[in-house]
């Protein structure tokens, strides 16, 4: 039950506002790394939480009236820093509650519930790390997304198809020739199913360069050079999806995968 | 030799065994024990649409099945499975309900809303590692 009363209506058995605070939307309200012990509870506005690692910023959690910020230091005793920065997400009124007697009333808590709090703390930190973890992870792996060219050949209007076709790596001294199936290809690029065997012929890694030469349903040559873009191992084991953009391509055959693609 | 605390101790009331990947709370089961890792470790778990996620290992002297108590859920918020064969203790949890009922309200609550950011935490978490 959240309670929504006000200061003034609050009998002596509750504990006694020291203050009202107002922020501005955008004011930060605690700072992650700073010492403090006040904990506010949240009468108007939402209030953000976030921890900030490696650059990143991270949301916690938004939290509304009723509920209270600054509570952590608190349970973990006031010489640890914030875990979190809080700010304003809106227009915000806040009540600063007393730490003095709030921590008389925890230092007379039963030492079992003290015990059992801790732990829960704890639990708390160790949550708020995982979800900046995964959080950075998340990041990078957008960014390495908008940076590969493979996301954006999937823009490009893709025709499903199924051949055969044989490839061979460029960038290498070895001389192979492996088999593939292509599935699906466009202007940009094709994703080209191989059998896990390949693998062992040639390590395909991201960023080689191969030549890749098919006949199309159509009899026409297809003869392009491209690069591994992305590489996806099916639930299945077999077989593996390799994403391949186009590096180099004729004109001859831009024209002729042209009409094959019209609709 | 134990890892736990003689206070621990104070408060359980029985012990049980479990063996390996035995199911000790179930989410969204009705129950109200609290109990504490006394030999061995178990596996906090969450159900999502794409299947259970492991969230957490607890370790001897660690408690577990407290939500339901400091939030006053109505069901367990998660399962609770054994890592390798277990021993675990139940508390006294009318001893602890009674303690609890001596704390101020007010301490109560800002207990309660820290547990609440636990659960909306690990819900949080398991978004992240899902999504």
């Amino acid at each position: 039950m959240v309670s929504k009363q006000t200061g003034k209506t609050k009998t002596s058995e509750q504990t006694p506002a020291v203050s009202r605070l107002k922020y501005k939307r955008g004011d930060l309200i605690i700072k992650e790394g700073d010492y403090g012990i006040s904990i506010y509870q949240i009468i108007r506005g939402r209030v953000g939480l976030f921890t900030e690692s490696e650059g990143t910023e991270t949301h916690l959690a938004t939290l509304g009236p009723g509920e209270i910020i600054g509570e952590m230091t608190f349970f973990s005793g006031s010489s640890n820093p914030r875990t979190a920065s809080a700010r304003a997400l809106e227009d915000c009124e806040l009540e600063a509650l007393h730490p003095a007697r709030l921590s008389k009333e925890y230092a007379e808590m039963p030492r079992m519930l003290k015990y059992i709090i801790d732990q829960e703390f704890k639990r708390i930190v160790r949550m708020n790390r995982v979800i900046t973890e995964l959080d950075i992870k998340k990041t990078r792996k957008r960014q390495l997304e908008q940076k590969n060219p493979w996301a954006l050949y999937r823009k490009f209007y893709r025709k499903e198809v199924d051949f055969d076709c044989v490839y061979r790596p460029l960038n290498t001294p070895q001389r192979v020739v492996l088999e593939g199936r292509i599935k699906d290809i466009s202007k940009g690029g094709l994703r080209l199913d191989i059998s896990a065997e390949n693998m062992s012929h040639f390590s395909h890694q991201l960023g080689d360069i191969f030549f890749i030469s098919a006949f199309l349903p159509t009899g026409e040559h297809l003869g392009v050079t491209a690069e591994l873009a992305s590489l996806v191992k099916s639930r299945t084991e077999e077989p593996l999806s390799l994403g391949m953009t186009f590096v180099r391509i004729t004109e001859q055959t831009n024209k002729t995968l042209g009409f094959f693609l019209m609709p | 030799m134990s890892g736990v605390s003689n206070l621990v101790y104070e408060y359980v009331l029985s012990e049980e065994n479990y063996s390996e990947a035995a199911m000790i709370i179930e989410e969204g089961s009705h129950g109200d024990s609290i109990y504490v890792v006394l030999k061995g470790q178990v596996k906090i778990q969450k159900k999502t649409p794409k299947g259970t996620v492991a969230i957490d290992t607890l370790e001897e002297g660690d408690v577990f099945g407290e939500m339901v108590f400091l939030m006053k859920e109505k069901t367990r918020t998660a399962s609770v499975v054994a890592n390798g064969p277990v021993l675990v203790g139940i508390l006294d949890s009318e001893r602890l309900a009674r303690e609890w009922e001596s704390v101020s309200p007010h301490l109560r609550r800002v207990t309660t809303l820290m547990a609440k950011k636990l659960r909306d935490a690990t819900i949080k978490a398991i978004a992240l590692a899902k999504g």
